[in-house]
């Protein structure tokens, strides 16, 4: 990775399909501004948008791909992890990103992200979790929080939360993190460390369903719904502080887990050449 | 030398949090009582880690009834901040008080009320000459920047011990002593040079004025370049979501009758790019253009 800074300043036109905008996200959907993020982790890593490959599966998070101007893959619901393994195996010289959302990947996609995990292939998902099932029509989804009003629960969620992050963790991601749409340069910076990460990197964005899930529940409007995410997060310099105590149910933020593991591609590359090899000594 | 009379001394000291005005009044409580006299000693320190004011009166003599100096009544004022020095000049006694403040700035949040890039903050603008024009013994020294350059900014006060130490009529010896009493044992060494840097430098006369452009804060508002910033706003894309309206610190955005987000006052947006930032839409482009730059 190049350590320059870029020398022109982040212009979110030179990386958006111009022609596709204004994109069909609802007034004040927290998508936005992390699609804004990922692409400036994109510019100020100096990434060639012909080296870049982003992969989405089905859901408000699946479209965010059609808006971006380089190789970019809307899949199938839940898959988009399987197709990036593939893509990710096939072309290593590719920066392979996968945009996808709390249902996408937890509930219908669940069993390729923890294989996605355990695997440890050179990726870097982006998980926006709004909580919800926004584009299908406002459904229960994982990760939505107990007591939360849904189509689908009328009387209120009463199942338990899904932690993304644990799970990524625990089933062996090496790069997790966490970040909400409000610290917009924290998340960027989040996503910068992730793309550059060599191994399985997930980022979980708490972003904002304001048209169906803020409005169901009475939440507010999306700069409410964004300070009140903002203000049960524990940020990173506040790890292991005196206000640990006194709110015990804060999310942590930032960079939850980086662990050294062996990368799948290089492993899956030299066991390819080794056949070959062989392959040429008996043929 | 303070005059000596029936009442109490009084010596008035005042700083911001942090930069051991309570130490400078321990030092010169413990002194005076080790000498005998009766001390009494109040201060106010709540705002002290929030960057604000703190002050501390300290009388002593053969017998003291109020711990609290009356306005104008103050025999030494001795400050450790600019600012801080102009606020209580009132409590020192015009016609006997002597004058001792350091000339480093510490310039408020509140005084920042112009929120544009490079702009002058609003601060005390009386500059030290002035001041010692109008008062009959003072100093106006540079403490922040002898401490710097002896190894440790944190030894300002004592520079400014020093310098009292020669209105005062108690002995250096015991000046020291009680110092090295007060302070970390590591830095002892600094505090002695500090002390004897700032005696010193009073000793060469009074009325004197020293002031360089290394205080603490001075060369951070310097430093800011004076940008032109221009904010465009794609009405087509703007879904009038209201975040930038909300989140705008300086609050100067708004949605109009289309519910599209509109500047109305231009002068008012300070560039700090918020909006932008955290439009989803797309919608708000701000450049900062360096005002050099524009001229050319």
């Amino acid at each position: 990775m190049k350590d320059l800074e870029p020398e022109t300043p982040f212009e979110i036109n030179d990386y958006i399909r111009l022609e596709q905008m204004p994109h069909f996200l609802c007034p004040g959907c927290g998508h936005g501004i992390a699609l804004r993020a990922l692409l400036w982790a994109v510019h100020e890593l100096q990434i060639d948008k012909d080296k870049l490959a982003v992969v989405s599966g089905i859901g408000c998070s699946g479209r965010l791909s059609a808006y971006i101007d380089a190789n970019t893959f809307h899949t199938t619901h839940g898959r988009p992890l399987a197709f990036a393994t593939g893509l990710a195996l096939a072309r290593p010289d590719l920066h392979v990103i996968v945009i996808t959302g709390d249902g996408d990947s937890l509930a219908i996609g669940g069993n390729h992200l923890i294989h996605a995990c355990r695997r440890n292939l050179n990726l870097t998902c982006m998980m926006l979790n709004n909580e919800i099932y926004g584009m299908t029509g406002g459904q229960v989804s994982p990760t939505t929080s107990s007591n939360r009003y849904t189509t689908t629960t009328p009387a209120g969620n009463t199942e338990p939360v899904f932690d993304a992050c644990a799970l990524a963790s625990a089933a062996g991601a090496s790069f997790v993190g966490r970040e909400v749409t409000m610290q917009v340069t924290g998340l960027k910076n989040l996503m910068r460390g992730a793309i550059e990460h060599h191994g399985f990197s997930f980022v979980e964005v708490i972003s904002d369903c304001t048209e169906i899930y803020g409005r169901k529940n009475d939440l507010g409007m999306s700069p409410e719904m964004m300070l009140s995410q903002k203000a049960t997060m524990r940020p990173e310099a506040y790890r292991n502080t005196v206000d640990v105590p006194f709110r015990p149910n804060a999310l942590e933020c930032g960079v939850l887990t980086q662990k050294d593991r062996p990368e799948y591609g290089s492993a899956y590359r030299e066991m390819t050449a080794n056949l070959r090899a062989k392959g040429k000594q008996h043929g | 030398m303070v005059e000596k009379r029936n009442g109490p001394t009084n010596v008035l000291i005042v700083g911001v949090g942090g930069q051991g005005v309570i130490m400078v009044s321990k030092v010169l409580a413990q002194l005076c009582q080790n000498h005998g006299y009766e001390v009494k000693q109040s201060e106010v320190h709540g705002m002290a880690k929030r960057g604000g004011g703190v002050f501390s009166h300290v009388r002593y003599g053969s017998a003291v009834w109020s711990p609290t100096i009356p306005e104008g009544e103050a025999d030494v004022l001795l400050a450790l901040e600019w600012a801080e020095a102009l606020r209580w000049i009132n409590f020192m006694n015009p016609d006997t008080g002597t004058f001792i403040a350091d000339t480093q700035r510490i310039v408020p949040p509140f005084a920042c009320r112009a929120r544009g890039r490079g702009e002058e903050a609003g601060y005390a603008p009386q500059t030290p000459e002035e001041i010692m024009a109008q008062v009959r013994a003072g100093y106006a020294i540079d403490a922040t920047s002898m401490a710097e350059d002896l190894g440790n900014l944190k030894a300002a006060n004592t520079v400014l011990l020093g310098a009292l130490s020669t209105t005062l009529e108690f002995p250096v010896e015991d000046w020291l002593e009680v110092i090295r009493g007060f302070v970390p044992p590591h830095s002892i060494d600094i505090n002695m040079a500090a002390f004897a840097a700032g005696r010193e430098w009073a000793q060469a006369g009074d009325k004197r004025v020293e002031e360089s452009a290394k205080g603490l804060h001075k060369a951070d508002v310097e430093l800011q370049q004076q940008v032109i910033t221009k904010l465009e706003i794609t009405e087509e894309w703007c879904k009038g979501c209201d975040i930038c309206v909300k989140m705008c610190p300086e609050r100067c955005l708004r949605l109009n009758e289309q519910l599209v987000a509109e500047l109305p006052d231009p002068s008012k947006c300070t560039g700090c790019r918020m909006c932008e930032w955290l439009c989803p839409d797309f919608a708000i482009k701000i450049t900062n253009t360096p005002v050099l730059e524009a001229a050319e």
